[in-house]
């Protein structure tokens, strides 16, 4: 988790991971940054997120995030 | 695994052209707001393109490009033994592109003359089909088209598109020579499974006399129809899997590292991309040329273009090994390897000559006496 946190802060460090529930429902992430994590995600974890898994409530929180990651492994 | 080597079969030449109505990124801020445009130029690297008139055509520019490497080279049209136009941007729905370029270069009737339907990957493809057709024929010199037009299907107010695509047309000459390390290798692949991520839905025989209604999408951007749609994150996702993938395979097929390679010509689709394309690949980023900013995403002919750009003004005179890679529309995704010496590879012409004898505009014109 503390990796997935360190990408998601170099990404936007603006955005508040810790707290936001609603990071595609509220706008705050845009196509552009779901991309961006998505590709060091793959990186970092080895997992490749294909379009069927880019449901947007796989991105509204860094938990829904990491939990994305678990089961993908 | 669709892997070719090709002995005995050098590239020659390559050129290019682009319009000369030059298109700054920082025009559209009136339309899109200040930081969405800042934000795009950012992300694609994308600060100015060039577009063709209405009338002006892919094959105008590659004619324009092709005139000047026969010149150059001193080759007689005569020699040419096969010519391929390999675009999305044809003249017309029929007959292929290729025959009304044999026309106006002067390619002899005995050569073969086709057209390959592809966009982002038609360079790698239709090296990879021409030096299958030399490979098993007496042809000895071919010439193969690449490019498009791309901005003229997408809609003025998509702010996906409108602003990423220029416009240009290519050309390549390959030769067949009696040295066998004169070579070209190349990886093809195809996934049918995207034929939606990029498309432009109506217009073909499937739906020839779509509605035009203009209709706001769920990306928030207006289009019809008959304009380019492109599903932004689907290409994202495979062009960050699957590209890398073909690239590693390539080193792999090719016994070959990222540091044996002098220039990655790649398909210039965004600054983003390609930075994550060597990232994942370990290519050096400093050697892969960057054409985006000046001229845009010039689909199947921005590796030419940006070859063009490093070399074409360039005095030295050495010969480079050239991998390329191609990506997009399809999915359809390539990579090649090549060397060319600097000498061959020609600067960018800018030209907006139209061929009015293929301009028809009434049918009267079709039944005009000689």
């Amino acid at each position: 988790m503390e990796k997935l946190m360190q990408i998601l802060q170099d990404i936007r460090p603006d955005v508040d991971f810790e707290n936001e529930t609603a990071l595609i429902d509220d706008g705050i992430l845009d196509s552009f940054d779901v991309v961006s994590i998505i590709s060091e995600l793959d990186d970092v974890f080895g997992v490749q997120i294909r379009i069927t898994e880019l449901d947007p409530e796989n991105f509204n929180s860094a938990e829904s995030i990491w939990n994305l990651v678990q089961n993908l492994k | 695994m669709a892997f070719f080597n090709f002995k005995n079969i050098k590239v020659a030449g390559v050129a290019c052209a682009v319009p000369t109505n030059e298109v700054k990124t920082d025009s559209y801020k009136p339309l899109f707001g200040d930081e969405e445009v800042e934000k795009f130029m950012e992300m694609t690297g994308v600060r100015a393109s060039h577009r063709t008139s209405e009338h002006q055509t892919c094959s105008d520019l590659g004619y324009r490009a092709a005139s000047e490497l026969l010149t150059k080279k001193q080759i007689n049209p005569n020699e040419i033994g096969a010519l391929i136009f390999a675009s999305h941007s044809p003249d017309y729905r029929r007959p292929s592109t290729a025959f009304v370029l044999q026309y106006r270069l002067g390619i002899p009737k005995e050569a073969v003359c086709y057209d390959i339907s592809l966009g982002c990957s038609s360079l790698v493809v239709g090296m990879q089909t021409i030096a299958s057709i030399m490979n098993t024929s007496d042809i000895k010199k071919a010439l193969l088209f690449v490019g498009d037009t791309a901005g003229k299907s997408v809609y003025p107010e998509d702010r996906s598109s409108v602003m990423l695509f220029g416009e240009a047309g290519a050309v390549m000459l390959l030769e067949k020579t009696d040295n066998e390390t004169d070579q070209i290798n190349a990886l093809v692949r195809s996934d049918g499974t995207g034929f939606k991520y990029m498309i432009v839905p109506g217009g073909g025989y499937r739906n020839l006399h779509a509605n035009e209604e203009v209709v706001m999408c769920e990306d928030g951007n207006p289009r019809t129809l008959m304009n380019s749609f492109i599903q932004g994150t689907s290409v994202f996702t495979f062009t960050i899997f699957d590209v890398p993938r073909l690239i590693k395979d390539f080193f792999a097929q090719t016994e070959t590292t990222p540091d044996y390679y002098d220039c990655f010509a790649f398909h210039q689709a965004n600054l983003y991309i390609l930075k994550q394309i060597a990232k994942k690949t370990k290519i050096n980023f400093e050697r892969m040329p960057i054409t985006l900013d000046r001229y845009g995403n010039t689909s199947g002919a921005s590796a030419i273009v940006s070859l063009c750009d490093k070399y074409g003004e360039s005095c030295e005179s050495k010969t480079i090994k050239v991998m390329a890679c191609g990506f997009g529309i399809g999915i359809s995704l390539g990579a090649t390897s090549f060397e060319i010496n600097t000498d061959d590879i020609f600067p960018i012409y800018e030209d907006d000559q139209v061929f009015e004898d293929g301009l028809i505009t009434n049918p009267d014109q079709l039944y005009e006496k000689k």
